[in-house]
């Protein structure tokens, strides 16, 4: 399956802005199952300063500077992906999940010393949160790993609304969890918590949705946008990707853009500007199938 | 023999000035013969011209969160603390092994992790570390030096062996109390200071100076070198301003300097300047809103992105916060094994980590005997001195380590050496400790002496400022005053 996906972000401001610095993780990562094959950036105005790098987590991030006065800043990015379909293991199949926990106490083996950054609480998800509560009836005894994430996904997208007015993307996770309601970013951290809270490890993943469902198939939540979703991590296999927003394991419709601890790692563009007043963000996204 | 010290009781306590048997330690004798010809109100009358000083020159602390008011004054005790020079010499080589094994570990956790995967130190008590920054890892800094500026704080126990009590290796403050207090002593005491071999300590502000320079972008020779503070309401605002003058750079806060070309330039009267070397005392999550806490307006955004160029130097370094997490502390002696191949100088206090359910059990069970601390923080702040809270403040603390174990180590309580403190018009014990100052620069050196700092409440082992504490001047003496090694490198 190959997309062709253009990201389009628009930033007005209601004065001038004298200095502006942007970091941006846009570029689709490859994965096991995924290529990008072309990608690009262009922006209006033109940076004074691009340079890039690559992030602990590999995600490449790409930092703009635009030194002179401007009231309007677009940046778009166009990246072609090509993927093939997930392989996923049988949930039953999948160790239990006190024993993956298990691994992850001391001593930890050296071999899952990478998962086991993603076991601790990180800048926006932090260890108080009250979220073992939650997270237990999906988590009863030994149960297989991947199935107690799987219906912890259920749970999510059976009990909470997806509702774009009810948060922002400064909702701390116990008013989500209070209101019962958010988007795709906020689902995303309550499975992680949640996994984490049982002290499993568990990925913030940022990417795409196909806009355009196949003939015949719902539309999914969150294409249009930025979508973000979670990754569980089962020894012996790897990372499993879920998607509580629409309650599914990713497959063919999913491009991974970024991974992180949460959205804080890996936000698509993150900007300080000195200057400009109020200002208001567009975001387009735009995910077109090539091809058969 | 000073009427003052007449009625003084060492009591069971290791007493820094007498032994058991009520006779006066060898190193103290000079400076006690001097404090003897003296009488009561005399002594009294020269602490407080001390003082008024300290009042009058804005010598100041601040305590957050009491309603009383925030600046104070810092209370100083005029009689000095000394450490003879056989003693200091080894104090002086634990430091630096310390704090070698220290940077290395720091450089090893951001890059390889190979103590981790030599099964050196356990994996999850590091990672969880609530410093430790992943997102840092792989970025080269100069000369691979995580923490140039360090205090670490000491302690004599009943027998007068000295412990390391905790790293601070994030922004340590005290340094300008150590030079200030030194000052004090010599106008208190001008003639004693003159006569005794008494290692100085006023060439901190050019060490640091040479230190932070150490650091500058290869090929720049006269580095432009800046303080930058949170600003006034910061407890150890003070500080900055009279480090910022002893080195004599400028002090800047974070709206003071602006990024160009990945580049940090300081705003002055005749336009931009662009900076080398930054002495920051923000903490990490406050430095950069561009990649750590966007609330901030403290910080300076794209400075992150200037320090991974290597166009400018932050001091100390990012993520540093991982080492002197105190669960953390506990793995210092494997370090110096693993790195260095030795054996600590100066031990740890035995430490009982809650992260392990075994040590946390026994942890639970004897909070009464134990000193419980949270690992994060310091100034006193977030600790259970177990044998003399109450049992509700016990009860509460016993729920917060269950609720998260990792959070929280134990030790036992140590009965710190005491030392005499004048109290109205005569001398009592007071517990002390003693947070010697290392820098780290082209070589690694240790300020002969330090911030010792008393616990003013009778009975008290807390020395924070921030809890009550005071402090004293801290004398490292000679034997031989021609053999004193000198403390800055040949001017340049």
């Amino acid at each position: 399956m190959n997309y062709r996906i253009t990201h389009r972000t628009t930033y007005e401001y209601s004065s001038r802005v004298v200095v502006s610095h942007h970091a941006a993780r846009l570029r689709p990562r490859d994965t096991e199952t995924q290529r990008c094959l072309e990608f690009s950036l262009s922006f209006e105005p033109e940076p004074d300063l691009l340079t890039e790098h690559t992030d602990s987590f590999g995600n490449q991030v790409s930092c703009f500077s635009v030194q002179k006065l401007h009231k309007h800043f677009e940046v778009i990015s166009r990246s072609f992906v090509s993927l093939m379909p997930v392989l996923q293991p049988d949930p039953l199949q999948t160790p239990p999940w006190e024993s993956v926990a298990a691994m992850f106490r001391d001593p930890v083996p050296v071999d899952l010393l990478d998962p086991c950054q993603f076991v601790f609480g990180s800048p926006l998800l932090l260890h108080e949160m009250p979220l073992r509560d939650f997270a237990l009836p999906s988590f009863t005894k030994g149960r297989p790993v991947l199935a107690a994430a799987a219906d912890l996904c259920r749970r999510i997208h059976r009990e909470f609304v997806f509702d774009p007015k009810a948060t922002t993307i400064s909702t701390p996770l116990n008013e989500v969890l209070e209101k019962k309601r958010g988007v795709c970013q906020d689902f995303a951290h309550l499975a992680i918590a949640s996994l984490r809270a049982m002290g499993l490890p568990a990925r913030y993943v940022s990417g795409y949705l196909r806009t355009h469902p196949p003939a015949g198939k719902p539309r999914l939540q969150g294409a249009d946008a930025s979508h973000a979703w979670a990754s569980c991590f089962v020894p012996g296999f790897g990372w499993v990707d879920f998607d509580p927003t629409n309650n599914c394991f990713t497959s063919l419709d999913h491009i991974t853009v970024a991974i992180g601890r949460d959205f804080s790692d890996v936000s698509p563009v993150r900007g300080i500007i000195t200057g400009g007043g109020k200002h208001t963000v567009s975001v387009g996204v735009d995910v077109e199938p090539v091809g058969a | 023999m000073s009427s003052l010290f007449n009625d003084y009781q060492p009591e069971s306590f290791f007493d820094e000035v007498f032994s058991k048997t009520g006779k006066a330690r060898s190193h103290y004798g000079a400076m006690l013969d001097s404090v003897g010809s003296l009488n009561p109100s005399e002594y009294s009358a020269r602490q407080k011209a001390v003082d008024a000083t300290f009042l009058r020159q804005g010598v100041t602390f601040t305590v957050y969160g009491d309603d009383q008011g925030t600046e104070r004054i810092f209370p100083f005790d005029l009689m000095p603390r000394i450490i003879p020079q056989r003693e200091w010499e080894r104090v002086e080589a634990g430091l630096i092994q310390r704090i070698t094994a220290l940077n290395l570990f720091l450089d090893d956790i951001y890059h390889g992790q190979k103590i981790i995967t030599d099964k050196a130190v356990p994996a999850e008590l590091v990672l969880s570390a609530s410093h430790y920054r992943p997102e840092f890892r792989g970025i080269k800094v100069p000369h691979g030096i995580y923490i140039h500026i360090c205090g670490t704080d000491l302690v004599r126990d009943g027998k007068g062996d000295y412990y390391v009590l905790e790293d601070n290796g994030r922004c340590p403050s005290g340094a300008s109390y150590m030079l200030e207090n030194r000052n004090a002593m010599k106008r208190a005491f001008p003639g004693l200071l003159q006569q005794l071999p008494v290692r100085p300590v006023d060439a901190y502000g050019s060490m640091l100076r040479e230190t932070l320079a150490h650091l500058a972008p290869g090929s720049v020779l006269d580095p432009v070198i800046v303080v930058l503070t949170p600003g006034i309401y910061n407890s150890a605002y003070f500080e900055h301003c009279y480090l910022a003058k002893q080195m004599g750079v400028p002090i800047v806060e974070g709206r003071d300097l602006i990024i160009r070309n990945d580049r940090v330039f300081m705003r002055t009267t005749k336009g931009l300047e662009q900076v080398h070397v930054i002495y920051r005392r923000i903490d990490d999550d406050f430095l950069d809103p561009q990649v750590f806490r966007k609330d901030s307006l403290l910080g300076v955004p794209g400075i992150i992105n200037a320090y991974r160029k290597g166009h400018v130097a932050l001091a100390n370094s990012i993520g540093t916060g991982v080492a002197d997490d105190k669960a953390v502390y506990a793995l210092v002696p494997q370090m110096i094994k693993y790195y260095l191949d030795q054996d600590p100088i100066l031990p740890n206090v035995p430490t009982h980590l809650g992260v392990d359910p075994k040590e946390c059990s026994y942890i639970l069970d004897n909070l009464d005997k134990l000193v419980v601390k949270a690992v994060n923080e310091s100034g006193g702040y977030g600790m259970l001195m177990g044998p003399h809270a109450s049992k509700k403040e016990r009860a509460d603390f016993a729920e917060l380590i269950k609720k998260n174990p990792r959070n929280y180590i134990a030790q036992p309580v140590l009965q710190l050496s005491r030392h005499p403190v004048f109290v109205d018009d005569h001398f009592e014990g007071r517990h002390i400790d003693l947070r010697p100052y290392v820098l780290c620069g082209d070589r690694v050196r240790v300020v002969p002496g330090g911030l010792t700092r008393v616990a003013l409440k009778k009975g008290s082992l807390v020395v924070n400022s921030s809890q009550g504490g005071g402090s004293k001047d801290t004398w490292v003496l000679w034997d031989d005053p021609l053999d004193m090694p000198a403390e800055t490198s040949p001017a340049a």
